[in-house]
């Protein structure tokens, strides 16, 4: 084994949302950084638009199991410098602050350890630092402001648009965290606007897109933190009281050792428990990989007579948050609807598998390609104790147990994913959509080592640190209590920030 | 569709040693013949084998072919082999290459060639030209009996009108270049020729040195011929070519799509990935030719009128034989290859015989697979499982089918060509519905 002989002030392990706002901060309150990422370094231009030879996803096998085993890989999960950043779809909601009180509200789910004023400043800051496009005005925030104008819409923005108004539902451009016009990034360069090229989802080729590799990464290293890339940490030391003192990692088959005085796990809401759970750490309380939870991320799709070309334009550049606390259901808290633009293997698998597919029928579908339209939710999705990540009896190419994630709808998801199939069957139609059908699916990969102030309840603190060790710190989607109807990178963005500082404020 | 052959004729020959074959290949394509530099009357040149491979650029992009196939001899089959290799790597001068012919070709590795001979073929030039005396022994060398004249007095005219630089050049440093490495695997199809008597750049020679960088390639022989085969055996070897070249040509992807890939809105790494995804996928060795059978069917019940069955099962073959699969599987099943076998093998025995069953008999089938309300006594999986891997099988067969560029193309999908490899990627300026840009014209006018 080989190593670098000093010990570093901190180790950061994923390069993705979690990891890289807290690199850059803490890099620049002058502390020594060292940031493992399992996955390669990319420049913009190496990103090809293609499904299947795009390689910014962890293809690693997971077993999926319940009664609503979710899809891995390219569906929610990220590899290489910039993590999830590199494929996720940059659609940025804010938190809602009535979905951090959720138990509060409603008696079900969690509430956050964390105020929403003070996350909400985190956000804020994350905004400034990656550029964000909204609309003028935010009709469920009128205080709201975006830096940037909105993107263009695309045909299916429009179809939406058009019925929600015949539908008295109110609808607007989505913040999308993508420059809609030029802009310098400091310590990176210049991003170029948003090309409407359609392919956020297998790598931004201008710089448009936030990504942390174009942004949170330069940063840290315009402040001395180092970025190695294709570096699979493995194990963790500790010393005889517990405290860690460093990782392991295997480096083109080249184990090598680094030495810490903290370590931040931002692995991702999979990689981060998986590892916990294999080398039996943090998990006194046995939270470790509970409460799995993935978005109801439902979606209704039609026929148009027109030519619509859904994957022109930016995928999700209309939304409503009219349903995130409709008046008469029947499930606590609710759910945001976004137009879709969906490219066509990842179309063709959803409407096979999540649809059900199969024969002239599905011929038929794919064949009008140029004009389908579709709409889609993220819904609020439960903490459950029958919903969680273990490990299989099988190993990885590193030894490693691989992940089960055991995942099924509970009642109010399910009441989530039935109301938000009846409205958006209503949009759809008066849209002018035919032969309107729904999708099935799920998105993110949410909970598993959540924060809270009960160590017997929680895996960390509201700081992120590990109630167990106290130099051990998570800060990725898997410390969320609940899952948050909004797309979770914005605020796992924000509470990497509020994890550096809160680290920076407490440590010895 | 521009359908085009382009010829490359062997050291100390020129575009004339294609006659021949030519006259009996016009309805293949338009053929085109060309003299290498320096030889054939042409301007001499001093190129290595990268400036070949250029000279071969320029000389087919200013042609424009949309569907294309070049056919190299001796020299030339070297210059053949590494066109096809910048092809593959995404080189848009190159796009639209649909066949490789290799007669007695020169391989990417250096020529087996006696180092005396060589010695003495260079010495030709010592006087400054090649004697007619020093042409007719280089000939006759070559064939397996004299050529008939007037063709011995033209190939032998050819070998002493060679330039000094082009003769010296190929002899002292291209047949000796490595170019292994760069010439890789190749999945272009290929058809590698060989002569029954020729010596150097023989039968074996094809099958150690060429064959390996062919993935889809098939070897043949041709008697009555050594090494300058288009004069011996013409007609065979016309014969041969229209044999290959034909349906590669026939599986072309349509002229307007492949105008588009070739064009400076698609980057190099994506035409690279495009190209080798249109050619046939890599053997596969999980299934057995019963189970793709099967497979075959299922494909055909899935996607009927859609896929070509026994090329998408090959391609899930391919897929579950790398090992490469989407990042997850069901918890309930074995892995990718066990399940695929297994769920082939259960669904054969609930059918009694699956691919013989009438297409909606298997579609019967099917719905009861998935609503996990068929099973059978000693199956390897039992009714939930099947409705697990039927949903995996069925979104498995969409997603390879949809990522074909025949399927992009069949569905005007042109989200591949928003942006090359120049500073500002283009992207679309049109969003809205039933608005299009002068550059999105790949349907097919019905």
């Amino acid at each position: 084994m080989s190593g670098a002989a000093d010990t570093v002030d901190v180790v950061i392990v994923g390069s993705g949302a979690g990891g890289a706002p807290l690199a850059a901060r803490l890099a620049k309150a002058g502390l020594s950084v060292v940031v493992l990422e399992a996955g390669r370094a990319f420049r913009p231009d190496d990103h090809v638009p293609d499904e299947l030879a795009a390689d910014i996803y962890w293809m690693e096998e997971r077993l999926s199991g319940g009664t609503d085993a979710t899809a891995f890989g390219a569906n929610n999960s990220g590899m290489g410098v910039g993590g999830s950043t590199l494929h996720w779809g940059a659609f940025c909601p804010r938190p809602d602050p009535r979905d951090l009180r959720l138990r509060s509200e409603s008696g079900q789910g969690e509430d956050w350890p964390i105020a929403h004023d003070e996350l909400i400043a985190y956000v804020d800051a994350v905004e400034r630092v990656i550029g964000v496009s909204g609309p003028e005005l935010y009709p469920w925030d009128q205080a709201r402001r975006y830096e940037l104008p909105p993107v263009a819409r695309n045909a299916p923005a429009d179809a939406m648009a058009r019925g929600c108004a015949a539908l008295g539902i109110a609808a607007t451009d989505a913040p999308a965290a993508l420059v809609s016009r030029d802009r310098v990034q400091p310590h990176w360069g210049e991003r170029r606007a948003c090309i409407n090229c359609g392919t956020c989802h297998q790598g931004c080729r201008t710089g448009a897109k936030a990504t942390t590799d174009t942004s949170w990464l330069p940063l840290a290293v315009a402040h001395g933190a180092e970025v190695r890339s294709e570096c699979r940490v493995v194990d963790i030391e500790r010393d005889g009281s517990g405290r860690v003192t460093g990782v392991v990692y295997v480096r083109h088959g080249e184990r090598r050792r680094q030495a810490c005085r903290a370590l931040f796990l931002c692995a991702g809401g999979v990689e981060t428990p998986r590892l916990l759970l294999n080398l039996d750490l943090a998990n006194s309380s046995g939270q470790v990989g509970r409460n799995f939870m993935a978005h109801v991320a439902t979606q209704v799709w039609g026929r148009f007579d027109a030519d619509m070309r859904m994957n022109r334009g930016y995928p999700s550049s209309l939304i409503t948050e009219d349903l995130m606390r409709a008046a008469g259901v029947d499930h606590a808290g609710g759910y945001l609807i976004q137009s879709l633009g969906v490219m066509p293997v990842t179309l063709a698998t959803n409407l096979a598998r999540g649809a059900g597919l199969w024969g002239q029928a599905l011929v038929d579908l794919l064949d009008d390609y140029n004009r389908l339209g579709g709409i889609g939710i993220n819904g609020e999705c439960l903490p459950s104790d029958d919903n969680r990540l273990t490990l299989a009896d099988e190993t990885d190419a590193f030894g490693l147990r691989k992940a089960r994630i055991d995942f099924s709808y509970g009642p109010n998801e399910r009441a989530i994913d039935g109301h938000a199939r009846r409205t958006m069957t209503a949009i759809w139609e008066a849209a002018g959509a035919r032969d309107i059908f729904a999708v099935d699916r799920s998105a993110h990969t949410i909970g598993t080592c959540r924060m809270g102030s009960d160590g017997d309840r929680a895996v960390v603190d509201a700081d992120g640190r590990s109630f167990d060790i106290d130099n051990l710190f998570i800060c990725d989607n898997s410390v969320f209590p609940s899952a948050l109807a909004a797309n979770p990178a914005l605020t796992i963005m924000a509470l990497s920030l509020r994890t550096a500082d809160r680290f920076l404020a407490t440590r010895g | 569709m521009v359908t085009r052959l382009f010829f490359l004729h062997a050291l100390g020959a020129s575009a004339r040693e294609w006659d021949r074959v030519i006259e009996e290949l016009e309805d293949v394509g338009e053929c085109v013949a060309l003299d290498l530099p320096g030889f054939g009357g042409s301007a001499d040149a001093d190129l290595d084998v990268a400036g070949l491979v250029d000279w071969l650029a320029g000389q087919v992009a200013a042609r424009q072919p949309q569907n294309w196939a070049v056919v190299g001899h001796s020299m030339g089959g070297k210059v053949a082999t590494l066109a096809a290799a910048r092809a593959r790597d995404g080189d848009p001068a190159f796009a639209g290459l649909a066949a490789v012919v290799l007669l007695a070709a020169s391989p990417p590795a250096p020529e087996p060639m006696a180092e005396e001979r060589r010695a003495e073929m260079i010495g030709w030039f010592d006087d400054g030209h090649i004697s007619a005396d020093e042409a007719a022994t280089f000939v006759d060398a070559n064939t397996a009996t004299p050529l008939p004249e007037p063709l011995r007095s033209q190939a032998t005219g050819d070998v002493e009108r060679s330039g000094r630089l082009a003769w010296k050049g190929w002899l002292e440093r291209g047949s000796r270049e490595d170019w292994q490495r760069a010439a890789g695997t190749l999945s272009v199809p290929a058809l590698i020729v060989a002569g029954s008597e020729d010596g150097d750049l023989g039968e074996q020679a094809q099958r150690r040195l060429n064959l390996p960088h062919y993935r889809d390639a098939r070897v043949e022989v041709v008697a009555g011929a050594a090494h300058l085969l288009p004069y011996e055996q013409p007609a065979a070897v016309a014969a041969l070519i229209r044999e290959h070249v034909l349906p590669a040509f026939g599986r072309a992807l349509p002229a307007p799509f492949a105008a588009l890939l070739a064009s400076d809105r698609v980057s190099r790494r994506t035409r690279a990935v495009i190209m080798e995804r249109h050619a046939a996928p890599p053997p596969g060795n999980v299934l057995s030719p019963e189970q793709r059978a099967v497979l075959a069917a299922l494909v055909e019940t899935v996607l009927p009128g859609g896929a070509d069955p026994v090329d998408l099962a090959g391609r899930i073959d391919a897929m579950l034989t790398s090992g490469i699969g989407d990042g997850w599987r069901s918890a309930d099943l074995p892995a990718d290859a066990e399940a695929w076998t297994s769920g082939l093998d259960t669904l054969d025995r609930l059918a009694g015989g699956f691919a013989d069953q009438t297409s909606a008999d298997r579609d019967q089938l099917l719905h009861a697979v998935n609503d996990a309300s068929r099973s059978a006594d000693g199956a390897m999986f039992d009714a939930g499982q099947m409705r697990l891997w039927f949903a995996e099988a069925r979104a498995e067969i969409a997603r390879q089918w949809m990522a074909l560029p025949a399927t992009m193309a069949r569905i005007g999908y042109d989200g591949f060509a928003v942006g090359g490899d120049g500073p500002r990627k283009q992207g679309y300026r049109r969003t809205a519905a039933d608005t299009i840009e002068d550059w999105q014209t790949l349907e097919t006018p019905s």
